[in-house]
């Protein structure tokens, strides 16, 4: 450290630009290294899944209504519905909550309590999802068992709300942002026009933000969608289709989403080849569904920035 | 121009009902904001009762500690709270300090014990004090040999610590050329200072080489902050002798208060030196001097406590979560399970993960803010690296665990389920957290430094060492130390690259099998038996929540006083 002080920096020593050089091109590939990320996320899938494809042709995959390993059936059909269902649970929980707690956050807490709750919040979105997991097995699923409703120990329902409440803070805290980008300029001229507060924020913020409000619905339904722990723990590992006969049945049963299913196959003791690969053909599915929502709700986010800046 | 009678849609109905629409309204906002908070608290509040078990306790051992500790030291808070707000932050500083030394210490013993010996551990800081040296020294000798300094800053390390070519290299080598028929080539290298060390046959004893190792230098690096800082190299030749003598007592009082040498060294290596700097600060700004009761009370309290409970005989709980948990391996049978291996693990398994992401999205990051141009082939390909980030932040862990496991173990042979495997795969996963907060710690250096910097003639590299990496630091390490506690968390990819369920015996190197805190609870939440579900699960859970809760309150220790200074 000392020796910087007596270094004569007006002077331009040989090699000097050259060592420049060399720390830009460092610094240069430390920054591509998530290009290389992605792109072997890519390859390494598409290569096995494509290897997948050889042995099991895709529309079987993609049109299959069963997956069981043992008897070399892989379609991918109840693993998404299981996904489906897991998401439309959560987002039933976590986006009216999340606009809401995002609506008092911006518009009605007093800054005491918003640094309070916001940080508390962020929290939430810290606790590993094992735990939530763990929440949903132990704790959750007894409780709405002595509520009286007919659970099996491995449930759908319980899985659902904990990543709902996992997501929670995602939802609130991007919505917050937007409402927040609102100019203030739009809520004086509401209230100049005689709106309460609750039409202001229902009539003004809410509309106003609606695209930033939407771009953190995408991400927390991405976020869910890609959620393992909590699925593993507490789903069980039945895939199954919807069951649109009895749409309450399928709270009650577990369930297998798509990240459960890879970790299941990859801890099974004795898998075959194709089971095996099935695994990278999957997990390019959920690659694939989850970026193109993240680039998505970034367009979208992107927009609402432009709009107000 | 709307004329005033026209109907606005706004504040039609009569003001009564508004009203209480608009309350109803705020009411349910505000229960939907702790609608999440209050469910997860209740939660953990089970898991914390199912880890503790206070209600096995005997009422008398409650009302004693509610006494002696409870009462004071909440006498002690709102007395803070109230009256002598910067009285509360000494008090919680000089609470912190200790918890946090003693926990830094109790890795590093877990590093001793488990990862390198004492020996080891000397050979390796030798090397790197005596490289450091060579480095400094050379920028003093030759100030102007730029390119020549960076040839020297990567050979002497290697050099003194691995040796020229590094051993591995040459095993690797030889290995090729032998399987290409041409026979071991590399006979001859410079073995390094470190192999050096190791081979000398006579040696100070352990206790004694841990003085000069870690004591030593941790002593003396705040004794040369605060000699700076109090501008009187005394005070700081204090601090450094001080600590010193402290340490060395524990050859006798370690062993007398029953912890060996070894730990009382370590123990007062990493508490004391900080304590004092900050202890003899606050009483040179006498400035909420009454907090130094706080930690003084606390430990009275624990202490009257213990034989007030002794003396009347109550019955302590009977925790899940206790030392013994935290010692000792896991196990069939619930009484006897335990966390350890899985926790040193996951404290190896950060130290890969720092190494390997630090540095990285550090550089990445800067490349983005201080070199990228925004026009040109280049500008293009930032746009889409920067995007690409973006995206990378949000793709399901569970992928980057088939990433790792087809890239470092069936591409590469890692070895499966190792910790430097698990590392790395999760260290891919938190690497778009560390350069995006990197990012933004270094987008708010303002420019005017860089232009003042700029106009006394620095490059953009010394700018960018001297003048934007200082002011980014505390806001690059909140966001790493925040990214790292997501890490210690994950458990998707650790499955997916087949990470040990239950290991008996702690990781040795980063090449063993390894195990790792939430791949422990994993396995632990497919036992059936009750007191798996009810006892040792929720003693693991609550074990990395607060390992969590500890590595995010640093990180907003950090931020607020960062905050706070600029």
């Amino acid at each position: 450290m000392s020796t910087e002080n007596n270094e004569d920096i007006t002077s331009r020593p040989a090699g000097r630009a050259a060592r420049e050089r060399i720390y830009r091109y460092v610094l240069f590939l430390c920054a591509s290294l998530s290009i290389f990320v992605t792109v072997s996320i890519v390859v390494i899938l598409a290569r096995d899944a494509v290897d997948f494809f050889g042995i099991v042709s895709p529309v079987e995959f993609f049109t299959g209504t069963d997956f069981l390993l043992s008897r070399g059936l892989y379609g991918v059909l109840p693993l998404v519905s299981g996904t489906i269902l897991v998401t439309i649970i959560a987002a039933f929980i976590a986006l009216p909550v999340g606009v809401a707690a995002a609506v008092y956050l911006s518009e009605y807490a007093s800054e005491r309590a918003r640094s309070i709750l916001k940080p508390a919040l962020e929290v939430l979105a810290g606790i590993p999802t094992v735990v939530y997991g763990i929440f949903a097995l132990v704790y959750v699923t007894p409780f709405l068992q002595a509520l009286g409703l007919p659970l099996n120990t491995f449930n759908t329902l319980s899985a659902s709300i904990m990543v709902g409440i996992m997501i929670i803070p995602m939802v609130s805290s991007l919505s917050e942002d937007a409402m927040s980008a609102v100019p203030d300029s739009l809520r004086q001229a509401a209230y100049g026009m005689g709106a309460t507060k609750y039409e202001v924020s229902t009539g003004v913020v809410i509309p106003a933000a609606v695209s930033g409000i939407f771009s953190s619905f995408i991400l927390a339904l991405s976020r869910a969608i890609g959620e393992t722990m909590i699925v593993v723990v507490a789903m069980g590992s039945r895939s199954r289709l919807i069951d649109f006969a009895d749409p309450l049945s399928n709270l009650w049963q577990g369930n297998q989403p798509m990240t459960a299913a890879m970790v299941r196959i990859n801890g099974a003791d004795v898998v075959s080849e194709a089971g095996f690969k099935s695994m990278f053909a999957i997990g390019l599915t959920l690659f694939v569904i989850t970026f193109l929502m993240n680039l998505a709700s970034n367009r979208i986010a992107a927009r609402y920035r432009e709009e107000y800046e | 121009m709307a004329a005033p009678e026209q109907d606005t849609g706004f504040g039609t109905g009569t003001s009564g009902v508004s009203r209480i629409r608009g309350t109803a309204f705020e009411a349910v906002c505000l229960a939907a904001t702790s609608f999440a908070l209050v469910t997860v608290l209740v939660l953990l509040l089970f898991v914390a009762a199912d880890a503790f078990r206070p209600l096995s306790a005997d009422p008398g051992w409650h009302l004693v500690y509610f006494l002696t500790l409870v009462v004071p030291v909440l006498g002690l808070a709102v007395y803070y709270y109230r009256l002598d707000a910067p009285a509360g932050e000494v008090a919680y500083s000089t609470t912190g300090i200790p918890v946090v030394g003693l926990l830094v210490a109790g890795g590093m013993l877990v590093v001793i014990v488990e990862l390198i010996s004492v020996i080891e551990l000397f050979a390796l800081t030798l090397a790197t004090a005596v490289s450091a040296g060579v480095i400094v020294a050379h920028g003093r000798v030759r100030p102007q040999a730029a390119l020549e300094r960076l040839g020297v800053i990567v050979l002497a390390p290697t050099v003194a610590v691995f040796g020229l070519p590094p051993a591995e290299f040459n095993t690797v080598f030889n290995w090729l050329t032998t399987q290409l028929g041409l026979g071991p080539v590399l006979q001859t290298r410079i073995t390094s200072l470190r192999e050096l060390v190791m081979m000398v046959p006579v040696l100070p004893a352990d206790w004694l080489l841990l003085l000069i190792t870690l004591t030593v230098p941790v002593a003396g690096l705040f004794g040369l902050f605060m000699g700076r800082r109090r501008d009187s190299r005394r005070d700081g030749l204090a601090l450094l002798g001080g600590t010193v003598v402290l340490a060395a007592a524990g050859f006798v009082l370690g062993p007398l208060v029953g912890i060996g040498a070894e730990a009382w060294i370590l123990a007062t290596s990493f508490t004391v030196p900080p304590l004092a700097f900050y202890v003899e600060g606050v009483v040179r700004r006498e400035e909420g001097t009454a907090g130094l009761v706080f930690p003084v009370v606390a430990v009275v309290g624990v202490l009257l406590g213990a034989v007030l409970v002794r003396q009347l005989g109550f019955a302590a709980p009977d925790p899940w979560l206790d030392v013994g948990f935290l010692l000792s391996p896991t196990s069939r049978t619930p009484a006897d399970a335990g966390i350890y291996p899985a926790l040193v693990g996951s404290v190896m398994m950060m130290v890969v993960i720092i190494v390997a992401t630090f540095p990285v999205g550090v550089g990445a990051a800067i490349y983005l803010e201080e070199y990228a141009p925004s026009t040109g082939l280049v500008g293009k390909f930032v746009t889409l690296i920067e995007i690409n980030i973006g995206n990378l932040a949000g793709v399901p862990s569970v992928v980057y665990g088939l990433l790792a496991l087809a890239l470092f173990i069936r591409f590469i042979n890692m070895p499966t389920g190792s910790v430097i495997v698990g590392a790395l795969a999760v260290g891919l996963l938190i690497l778009p957290i560390v350069i995006i907060s990197a990012q933004e710690a270094i987008r708010a250096v303002p420019d005017s430094h860089r232009q003042a910097s700029y106009g006394m003639g620095a490059t953009k590299w010394q700018t960018t060492r001297n003048v934007v990496l200082p002011q980014a630091m505390p806001g690059i390490l909140t966001g790493t130390i925040l990214a790292l506690g997501r890490a210690i968390g994950e458990t998707a990819p650790l499955l997916m690259v087949g990470l040990a369920a239950s290991v008996r015996l702690a990781p040795n190197g980063f090449f063993d099998l390894g195990a790792a805190m939430p791949r422990q609870i994993f396995s632990w939440s497919t036992e059936l038996e009750p007191a798996f579900r009810h006892g040792v699960l929720a003693a693991g859970v609550v074990t990395l929540l607060a390992v969590l809760l500890l590595m995010n309150g640093t990180a907003i220790v950090i931020r607020n006083k960062y905050q706070r200074d600029s």
